[in-house]
């Protein structure tokens, strides 16, 4: 009985492992939809941006380039520190990588967050 | 491979877990996806209902949406205080235990985010893209506004009740978060500040402790973890009331830029319906579908919704369930003999004072307000 029970766990296991083995490659390889295509202003965009947000709320965003000025301009006096010349590398690189035509991702199921439902 | 017995233990319970996902077991695949929202944005906290939400009369709290502008504040309830000031003959300072000492009331609403629908528009707008699940309906206890502010008696030219919550913003640049609402409509006895939301207290991400609740109106308004109310004579100098939340006073091209002076505030939620019980795309088994979703509208009844299933030639009464009120969720059914083919459903709300849902959205430049009749494609096989 216990050397069943044994073999039946070593096989679930074993089945877990190459389960997670294989989740864990697929995130290595495909880029989810929250990510900052990579691009040599990534990491200017990337350092100013999500001092308040996360990434997603870029990504999921598709303007034209006038669209993303205003944005760069409105965020920039919200507190963005950015000089105008890092201010015009980052609306290039939005304008790049999410314009207007792109048809836009599928965000992606999560879990409720901690602290939204009353435990009393 | 040598494990010790508690890691081993572990594993296998994981692989089983693993394995039962796997397989796809019904069962636990639903258990899994009960509390999944859909994540816009991890922060500040944005996630939206998923669709299959919306078969219910009263949103489970576990499945309503988040809509946040900054990081949820740290609350201490045994030491928070709401002001009452500003125009008024004598301002107050209340504690939670005040405010539970006072007549309680309680309100069924629908909540629901300005935004709600604004990845739908064409041109595309800027902010979070919601698209059908920035809404939800609750049960919200707590004391109506009215009384409070009769206590501290509003002066004679008092006329907007301006309200901000705990939250502030990462930088001290950013402008705060602060609402106001006329007067008029914050004595109505359905305004209340609610400490509960479906029979319990407001989670920390609901508002705790407090939150504004304006039945009928707009998410932007319904201000959470409130802690300042100022009666004014005028509307506040504030971003977030100007130039944000505001709707054209007229309709403009698709895209094309409204002058500042030819926006508003928007008050009253409009007419809007949702079927809940199906995907856009789903395949389904000829025979009888029973489609269920529901239906509301600002500070009306649902009337009617009716269902098209052959891209809006003709139009089917939906059966509609519960008492009609003023501003909850209606829940409408309709069982649909569905035949062999791909199949465009449509479903239209009208409410009781008459006004229906359009065929197109009114373009803005917050994407607001988004109620257009809602299309989807369901493949039928035999």
């Amino acid at each position: 009985m216990i050397r069943a029970l044994l073999a039946a766990s070593l096989l679930l296991a074993a089945v877990a492992w190459s389960l997670d083995t294989a989740r864990a490659d697929e995130a290595k390889t495909a880029s989810a939809p929250e990510d900052l295509p990579d691009d040599p202003a990534r990491p200017l965009v990337q350092g100013k941006c999500t001092l308040c947000h996360t990434a997603d709320y870029i990504t999921q965003q598709r303007l034209t380039e006038p669209a993303w000025q205003r944005t760069v301009d409105k965020m920039r006096k919200f507190g963005t520190p950015a000089t105008d010349e890092e201010a015009k590398a980052m609306v290039a690189y939005l304008a790049r990588n999410f314009p207007a035509d792109l048809p836009p991702p599928r965000s992606p199921r999560a879990p409720l967050p901690p602290g939204s439902v009353s435990r009393k | 491979m040598i494990l010790d017995r508690r890691e081993f233990l572990k594993t296998s319970l994981s692989g089983a877990a693993a394995l039962a996902c796997w397989v796809e077991i019904p069962a636990l695949a639903r258990a899994k996806g009960k509390d999944e929202l859909i994540r816009r944005t991890e922060r500040p906290l944005n996630y939206e209902s998923v669709r299959s939400t919306f078969t219910t009369r009263i949103t489970p709290v576990e499945r309503f949406y988040l809509r946040n502008h900054f990081d949820i504040p740290q609350v201490d309830v045994a030491k928070w205080r709401l002001q009452i000031r500003g125009l008024v003959e004598k301002p107050l300072s209340l504690s939670l235990a005040d405010l539970r000492r006072m007549p309680q009331a309680t309100v069924e609403a629908v909540l629901q985010c300005a935004g709600n629908g604004r990845g739908l528009f064409t041109p595309r707008v800027p902010g979070v893209q919601w698209r059908y699940g920035a809404m939800g309906n609750a049960e919200w206890k707590g004391v109506r506004l009215k009384d409070i502010l009769q206590r501290a008696g509003p002066k004679q030219d008092a006329a907007f009740v301006q309200v901000q919550g705990a939250e502030r913003p990462v930088m001290d640049t950013t402008p705060q978060f602060i609402r106001a609402i006329p007067l008029r409509k914050a004595v109505h006895p359905d305004t209340l500040l609610a400490l509960e939301m479906n029979g319990k207290p407001l989670a920390p991400n609901r508002g705790l402790p407090l939150r504004l609740v304006v039945p009928g109106w707009v998410g932007d308004d319904w201000m959470r973890h409130l802690v300042d109310i100022e009666v004014r004579a005028d509307e506040p100098k504030a971003f977030y009331y100007d130039p944000a939340y505001r709707f054209p006073v007229s309709p403009g091209a698709p895209g094309a830029a409204i002058p500042a002076d030819q926006m508003k505030p928007m008050t009253k939620v409009n007419v809007k319906s949702l079927i809940g019980s199906l995907e856009d795309g789903q395949r389904l088994r000829a025979g009888t579908q029973r489609i269920v979703g529901v239906a509301f509208s600002g500070e009306a009844g649902i009337d009617r919704v009716e269902l098209s299933f052959d891209s809006g030639k003709t139009w089917t009464k939906a059966a509609l369930e519960g008492p009609n009120t003023p501003y909850g969720f209606r829940v409408f059914r309709h069982a649909w003999k569905a035949e062999p083919g791909s199949h465009e459903i449509a479903c239209r709300a009208t409410d009781t004072a008459g006004l229906t849902q359009p065929e197109v959205p009114v373009w803005n430049p917050g994407g607001y307000l988004h109620n257009a009749i809602e299309r989807l494609r369901v493949e039928v096989q035999s």
